[in-house]
């Protein structure tokens, strides 16, 4: 049966209508499909072998096609069904509580969000929403519809104190209610710090475990990252400040998928919790997500894909530009392989590159990606932040302490500069897929 | 078990409310100590006794016996009043009483006192009416003929500027923009009344008092282009975020309210400057921005170290689209001056010849006091909040249609001027038409300027002494792309492409090879 929700269902395949049998596979069918169907995909395989030939001229847009056609992204119902680590909250799994399969409905990144949150107010009464004109729709329009649907008294503005809404919603978990906070912009997250960082991340602990009461969690949504032409003030990734704050969970979301299933398990996660939502994705990034209330899991990182060569770790609005990147080396255009190594060049085989999504900055999984680089040997890292005091030198340093053994070659960071972003100079600010492609053809040369 | 005396009523009438001083009874001895500052204070602090303390039988009256009983009171039940003017005052000092505790002036009340405001309400001043007739009693301030043109000249040339670059950001040709349209008044009424050695700090929706003070238009478009005519920030900064510290005007940022304790620090500087005795902090900021912390710390800290410095508050109605309801609870931003010791007064906004008048009051005020004055301007965001906003999602166009025709205040201070004879339909068709030509020359002149030098991206992070050296990171992370670009420049279309808009096409980076990094 369709929910009245799935009535807008986009495209012709729902899930249920397919045989039960071998999700993955069908996903793993498209994903080849797709590659060669697709010419916004570049003719990249995501196995890694070397595709046809080439045309010899690219145009920018060509080179750097936009971050809706990325490979990232999941098209069909099965693709998005066979994500990893999906648990749905009424705890059928892939089957569904009819045994018939899970709806998907096609989203882009604020209407996953939007969904998180619909779901969230659905399922828990004592939940609220709040923030800075998220009454209207919020400036990206993650809350559109929201406070008409569930009422002002729980999805409501604030008056404009970043401060305020922190505290107002660590009070509100406190005493056993769902705060969920937009600060409208992450730039703007600083006047919020104090809370944030002197009181949510410390309360559990400084009240040796009683508060918040039981019931109670505080989650706070920025959007961060750039662009293209924000500037000082609306292209920051102030993830970095964070990373010291113990007893905050701080999560980048990357996909639509995500950002409904990890927004959904920091609502239900008693731990307080930042998710970092980049805002170039808002409305760049659709795909199938499912319908039904799920979460994903806070804490482990993602594979992208698999690789035995180079592990490439990035989160966020960079993990489209690494994966284009990754696609380049993959089968590089005529421009491009005069910069290659012998060894890199077709026809020898392209390199087996590992692209690992993040997702959780703070704790840092460390663990993990020590894992992958003890595998590969290698390791760059891919973020928007500058480098000083960044995820990538933290990873880097205790990577490097634990896989010191396994490096072929020093620890690769592809980061923005130390410098405040600036407007004019944004391009050239990024690390961009000539940055990153860089920073890859010299990690696997070294 | 302690039996009750009972004062008798006429005790009370006969001591006028201020003279009578209940309290706690006096169980503590009031003990002047002495310590050197450091010293710990003595612990525990004892326990009231239940018997006065000996040291404070003097002051205990002796008609406070009940005369009936000829008993002495319950010492719990003593009144006790004050001795002489002096002995009062010093004890005062050093009991710290509650009138002494932080409040202006107070007296006893022996009835709950519970209040909501300072005053029932609070007026709006004006002196014209929306048709631009001066209202009756009204006091016009004094104003040459040429004064008055040059602010309806600015009044009216902003609007001009603003659409134009409000719709190039339409057409992608600057990155965003924001209006002041419908607020023209209360901003240039109030650049009018401060002088040009004066430092402004703004929010972000002054260009029109950056005009007043002299701003060029080219260098205006140049900042919102982000081209080599951008002196505000070198094309780091989004459009309308200016600098023209020979203006007197600090830089526009975009986090609210931050600018509110720079200001205060800033008048404290020209309070304690010799040189700058006479000059004047004004300080601009939205009812949107009062909400945030900082507001109140400024407000408090001026108004504690002093420092002459106008607050003046664009209540326009909305944060975005966050309107005032949302926003506060109390009477506007002016009910909150009090509260901080601040004059205040509520000004109507659209009244360019009222804020005028109440900003050089204010001004008066602030320089004579050395202290900060709050002029909160009452108007409304006609456009909306900037580029990235539709208000039509949460307010009725036919509202704002409603204020731009019942209360503009361009047409309110024209008529003015007409009725004056300062100022002609003929007059005003003409400045208008050469306005939207001088505009759209400049625009275009200015869209055709490159990009800065892209090294500027890497300079003024750390300021640096004229011979100094720059710090590491930034020589190593700019050789970094130095080679990148030498490397990538051509061969990679997306780069080749951008460098074209810079001035030296990223040459100036690719010649700094001062070592590579990783």
């Amino acid at each position: 049966m369709r929910s009245p929700t799935a009535s807008c269902l986009r495209g012709p395949a729902l899930y249920s209508r397919r045989p039960s049998s071998a999700p993955l596979r069908l996903a793993l069918q498209h994903r080849f499909k797709s590659s060669v169907d697709d010419p916004s995909t570049s003719q990249v395989p995501r196995d890694g072998t070397r595709a046809r030939a080439t045309p010899s001229h690219h145009s920018a847009q060509e080179l750097e096609p936009s971050l809706g056609n990325s490979n990232l992204l999941k098209r069909t119902p099965e693709e998005a069904l066979a994500t990893k680590g999906l648990v749905f909250a009424d705890g059928h799994g892939l089957k569904g509580p009819t045994g018939k399969g899970r709806e998907t409905r096609q989203m882009n990144l604020h209407q996953a969000v939007r969904d998180a949150m619909r779901t969230a107010l659905t399922s828990n009464p004592k939940s609220f929403i709040f923030g800075e004109d998220v009454k209207a729709h919020g400036v990206f329009r993650c809350t559109q519809g929201l406070a008409e649907e569930f009422g002002q008294k729980r999805v409501f503005n604030t008056p404009l104190t970043e401060q305020g809404i922190a505290g107002f919603g660590i009070g509100l978990a406190s005493v056993g209610s769902t705060a969920i906070a937009e600060i409208q912009f992450g730039d703007y997250i600083f006047p919020a710090f104090d809370q944030l960082v002197n009181e949510a991340a410390k309360q559990h602990y400084a009240s040796g475990g009683s508060y918040p009461l039981p019931g109670g969690s505080f989650t706070v949504r920025a959007p961060v990252m750039s662009v293209g032409h924000g500037g000082l003030y609306h292209s920051q990734s102030p993830e970095g400040f964070f990373l010291g704050a113990a007893g905050l969970k701080v999560a980048v979301v990357s996909t639509p998928i995500q950002a409904k299933g990890l927004l959904l398990a920091a609502i239900r996660d008693p731990t307080p919790t930042i998710i970092f939502e980049p805002k170039v994705l808002y409305r760049a990034a659709v795909e199938q997500v499912p319908v039904d209330d799920y979460t994903l899991p806070l804490g482990p990182t993602d594979e992208v894909r698999p690789g035995t060569d180079l592990t490439v770790v990035s989160y966020g609005t960079p993990l489209y530009t690494t994966l284009r990147a990754i696609e380049l080396l993959s089968n590089p255009p005529p421009a491009l392989v005069q910069f290659l190594p012998e060894k890199l060049r077709p026809p020898n085989p392209a390199p087996s590159i590992q692209l690992i999504d993040l997702r959780t900055i703070n704790p840092l999984p460390i663990g993990e990606i020590t894992e992958a680089v003890r595998k590969t040997g290698r390791l760059v890292i891919v973020h928007e932040a500058g480098k000083s005091g960044s995820v990538g030198n933290n990873l880097a340093g205790e990577v490097g302490r634990r896989a010191f053994d396994y490096l072929e070659a020093p620890i690769g960071l592809a980061a923005g500069w130390d410098v405040p972003v600036p407007l004019a100079y944004e391009k050239f600010y990024q690390p961009d897929v000539i940055r990153v492609f860089d920073k890859l053809v010299e990690t696997l040369s070294y | 078990m302690i039996r009750r005396a009972r004062v008798p009523r006429s005790f009370f009438a006969s001591l006028s409310q201020r003279n009578l001083i209940t309290g706690p009874p006096p169980d503590l001895p009031a003990v002047h100590h002495t310590t050197s500052t450091g010293s710990p204070l003595p612990t525990p602090t004892p326990l009231p006794h239940f018997t006065p303390h000996p040291s404070l039988n003097r002051l205990m009256l002796h008609s406070m016996d009940d005369p009936r009983t000829d008993r002495p009171r319950d010492p719990r039940q003593l009144v006790y009043v004050d001795e002489s003017q002096a002995d009062r005052a010093a004890r005062a000092g050093r009991m710290s009483s509650p009138l002494r505790r932080g409040a202006h002036e107070s007296w006893w009340n022996a009835e709950q006192g519970w209040f909501n405001a300072v005053a029932k309400t609070i007026p709006t001043y004006r002196v014209l009416d929306e048709e631009g007739r001066p209202v009756k009693g009204a006091k016009l301030p004094q104003l040459t003929k040429e004064e008055a043109l040059k602010i309806y000249k600015v009044m009216a040339l902003i609007p001009m500027v603003d659409n134009v670059l409000y719709q190039s950001q339409r057409q992608g040709r600057i990155s965003f923009y924001m209006q002041c349209s419908g607020e023209e008044a209360a901003v240039v009424g109030s650049a009018a009344a401060m002088r040009s050695t004066d430092e402004v700090f703004g929010q972000y929706r002054e260009q029109a008092a950056l005009l007043y003070r002299g701003m060029s238009l080219s260098r205006m478009m140049g900042q919102c282009f982000g081209n080599i005519d951008d002196d505000s920030s070198k094309g780091r900064m989004m459009p309308v975020h200016y600098t023209a510290p020979d203006l007197g005007f600090h830089t526009i940022t975009s986090p609210l309210a931050t600018q509110l304790p720079q200001a205060a620090g800033a008048a404290y500087a020209l309070k304690t400057d010799d040189a700058r005795q006479g000059d004047c902090v004004i300080c601009y900021f939205g009812d949107g921005a009062a909400s945030e912390g900082d507001f109140h710390a400024a407000l408090n800290m001026n108004a504690v170290l002093g420092g002459p410095l106008v607050w003046f508050c664009r209540n326009n109605g909305f944060a975005i689209s966050t309107p005032v309801i949302d926003q506060y609870a109390g009477d506007g931003i002016a009910s909150r001056g009090p509260a901080y010791g601040i004059d205040t007064i509520r000004v109507d906004g659209n009244d360019a010849l009222a804020v005028l008048a109440a900003t050089r009051e204010a001004r008066r005020r602030a320089v004579q006091g050395k202290k900060g004055v709050l002029v909160e301007a009452m108007t409304y965001r006609v456009g909306h909040h900037s580029t990235s906003d539709d208000s039509s999602a949460y307010r009725p166009i036919e509202e704002v249609k409603e204020w731009t025709v019942v209360d503009n205040p361009i047409s309110r201070f024209r008529a003015w001027l007409v009725t004056q004879g300062w100022w002609s339909e003929e007059e005003d068709k003409a400045m208008a038409a050469a306005n939207k030509k001088e505009v759209l020359k400049i625009f275009n002149k200015s869209e055709k300027l490159p990009k800065p030098k892209l090294g500027e991206m890497f300079n003024d992070v750390w300021a640096v002494p004229r011979d100094g050296a720059l710090p590491e990171v930034i020589i190593e992370q700019r050789a970094e792309l130095g080679h990148l670009l030498k490397k990538y420049g051509e061969a990679w279309e997306p780069w080749r492409k951008e460098l074209k808009r810079f001035v030296e096409q990223g040459e100036d980076v690719m010649d700094c090879d001062s070592g590579a990094s990783r």
